[in-house]
C-alpha cells in the first residue's frame, strides 16, 4: 500500500483528533455507560451489600457470620443508618471525562475515568464505633464482633436485639472479597475500554 | 517443629513495638521503692517472692534514661544481685529471693512501662468486653502494696498477627508476604491513649529487624537470659537478615457513646499494621 505524504500524514495527525472527538466521545460514552451501570448493578447485587440493605430485620445472606444474626447488627449500626448510600452515590458519581488529544501514539483522543480505589472507599465506610475503621475492609478483612457487643440491650440496632446468650461473636466472622475485587475487575474493564 | 515465619515474624514485632514505644514516647517512668514478700504457689519452692507495685519493669538497656535493674538493697545486707542469686523477674515486677528469710526489707529501682505490652489470641471482644482486668496504675493512690502476678493488667496494648498471604513478587519464586498486624490499647485517659496512638500513626515505612526466636530476651522465670538485653545491639545483629517493613498504619479510637457501654473505664484505640517481607517461602 502507497504511504501516504508526510504533510499528509501530520495534516491527519493535526486535524483528525478535533474533527473525530464528537464521533469518539459518543460512541465511548455508551460503552462507559454501560460498564458503569453493571458495576453499580453488580455491586447492589453482592450478598453483603444486599445484606446490608436489609437492614435490623435482615438474614446473613453473605455467610459471613455462619448464617448467625446479620451484617447490619453485628457491625452496630443505628436503625435507619444506610450504610450504602455513600458507596452508591460514589459509584454513580464515576464520570467519563475528555483528557487530551493522541498525536504521537496513532491518531485518536483519551478520556479518563473517575473510578474510585478502594481505599477512597473504605474512607467513607467509618465503623460506626471505631471511626477510623471502615467496615467495608471489615469485611474483605476480618471484623470483631464488638459493634454487636457494644450496643446496649434493646440497642440502635432496633430489631436485631442484642443477646449475651446467643451473641455472635467477633472469631466467628467469615471475611469475603468485597470492594477491592470490584475495584480491580472494573479497573481493567475500564482500561480496555476503546 | 522448628521455627518458621509466623514464630519470627510474632517476635521480631514484639520486640519492634515495645521498643518503639519505649523510645519514641519515652513511655516509662524511673521508680524507686519497697519490694513486698508475698507468696506464690506457683514459684518453684526455691524462690520466694518480693514484690513491686508494678508489673513490667523495662528489660532494654537501649533506652536512654531507663533504670534496668541489677540489684536490690536488703536491709542488714550488702546490695544483692544475680552473684547473690537474686531472679529478676521483670514481667511481675518483682525480685525472687533464694532461701527462708520472708521478713526482709527490700528497695529497689526500676523502670516501670507506661504500657504493659502482652501477645494475645484473644479476640477484640473478649479483650474488650470479656476480660476483666486489674488497674495497674502508674500514678499510685493509697497504700503501696505487690502487684498480684502472672493476670494482664492495665494500661496495656495487647498485639496479635492476625493475617498473612503471599502474593508472587519476583521470577525465581519470591514472594511477597503480607500480613495483617493488630494493637489493641487499654489506656487510663485520653493523654495516654492519644499518646501511643500517635507514635504508632508515624511507624509507616519503619523496618523491623528480624530477630529469630532464639533472640527473645527473657527467659522462663522472667529474667533477661544474658544478664542484659539491649534491642538495638540485637538487631544490628541480624543487620543482613531480609527486615519487614511497616507498610501501612491504620489508627482509630473506640468512639465515646460506645465506649460508655463498657463495664470498666478504659479507653480503648487501635492500631492496624499491613507488615510485608520479600522472601523464599520456607525461609
Amino acid at each position: 500500500m502507497a504511504k501516504l505524504p508526510l504533510d499528509v500524514q501530520q495534516a491527519l495527525q493535526r486535524q483528525a483528533p478535533k474533527q473525530l472527538r464528537r464521533d469518539f466521545e459518543r460512541e465511548i460514552k455508551n460503552k462507559f455507560k454501560n460498564i458503569k451501570d453493571e458495576l453499580i448493578k453488580e455491586f447492589l447485587a453482592d450478598p453483603v451489600t444486599i445484606e446490608i440493605l436489609q437492614g435490623a430485620s435482615g438474614s446473613n445472606i453473605s455467610g459471613t457470620l455462619g448464617g448467625v444474626s446479620n451484617l447490619f447488627a453485628f457491625i452496630g449500626f443505628d436503625s435507619g443508618e444506610q450504610p450504602i448510600s455513600p458507596i452508591l452515590q460514589y459509584l454513580e458519581n464515576i464520570q467519563l471525562t475528555y483528557k487530551q488529544e493522541i498525536r504521537k501514539r496513532g491518531i485518536g483522543v483519551e478520556f479518563e475515568v473517575s473510578l474510585p480505589t478502594a481505599q477512597d472507599i473504605f474512607a467513607i465506610t467509618p465503623l460506626p464505633w471505631a471511626t477510623g475503621r471502615s467496615w467495608a475492609e471489615g469485611i474483605e478483612r476480618g471484623l470483631s464482633g464488638l459493634g454487636y457487643l457494644l450496643r446496649k440491650d434493646g440497642g440502635r440496632s432496633g430489631a436485631a436485639v442484642q443477646s449475651r446468650v446467643n451473641k455472635v461473636r467477633g472469631g466467628r466472622f467469615q471475611n469475603r472479597p468485597y470492594i477491592s475485587a470490584l475495584i480491580r475487575k472494573y479497573r481493567k474493564r475500564f482500561e480496555e475500554l476503546k | 517443629m522448628i521455627e518458621q515465619f509466623q514464630h519470627k515474624l510474632t517476635t521480631s514485632f514484639f520486640l519492634w513495638f515495645d521498643n518503639f514505644l519505649l523510645t519514641k514516647g519515652e513511655a516509662y517512668s524511673n521508680k524507686t521503692g519497697q519490694l513486698y514478700y508475698y507468696e506464690d504457689p506457683r514459684l518453684d519452692s526455691r524462690y520466694l517472692a518480693y514484690g513491686s507495685p508494678y508489673k513490667q519493669w523495662v528489660t532494654d538497656s537501649s533506652i536512654a534514661g531507663a533504670t534496668i535493674p541489677t540489684g536490690v538493697s536488703v536491709v542488714g545486707a550488702s546490695t544483692s544481685g544475680r552473684d547473690d542469686g537474686v531472679v529478676f523477674d521483670f514481667e511481675n515486677g518483682r525480685a525472687l529471693f533464694s532461701g527462708t528469710n520472708t521478713s526482709m526489707t527490700v528497695t529497689g529501682e526500676f523502670a516501670v512501662k507506661d504500657f504493659s505490652v502482652y501477645l494475645t489470641n484473644d479476640t477484640e471482644d473478649d479483650l474488650i468486653i470479656e476480660n476483666k482486668y486489674v488497674v495497674n496504675s502508674r500514678l499510685p493512690s493509697g497504700p503501696l502494696t505487690y502487684i498480684q502476678p502472672y493476670d494482664d493488667v492495665v494500661p496495656a496494648i495487647f498485639l496479635s498477627v492476625s493475617q498473612a498471604e503471599n502474593e508472587p513478587f519476583a521470577l525465581g519464586g519470591m514472594q511477597k508476604t503480607k500480613t495483617q498486624a493488630k494493637a489493641v490499647i487499654l489506656a487510663e485517659d485520653t493523654y495516654q491513649l492519644d499518646g501511643v496512638i500517635s507514635i504508632f500513626m508515624d511507624s509507616v515505612d519503619e523496618v523491623i529487624a528480624a530477630i529469630p526466636m532464639s533472640g527473645y530476651p527473657i527467659d522462663e522465670l522472667g529474667d533477661l537470659k544474658d544478664g542484659s538485653f539491649n534491642y538495638t545491639g540485637l538487631a544490628d545483629t541480624y543487620e543482613d537478615v531480609t527486615k519487614f517493613c511497616v507498610e501501612k498504619v491504620r489508627t482509630s479510637k473506640l468512639s465515646d457513646r460506645t465506649r460508655n457501654v463498657l463495664a470498666n473505664e478504659l479507653y480503648v484505640g487501635f492500631i492496624d499494621f499491613d507488615i510485608d517481607q520479600y522472601r523464599y517461602r520456607f525461609q
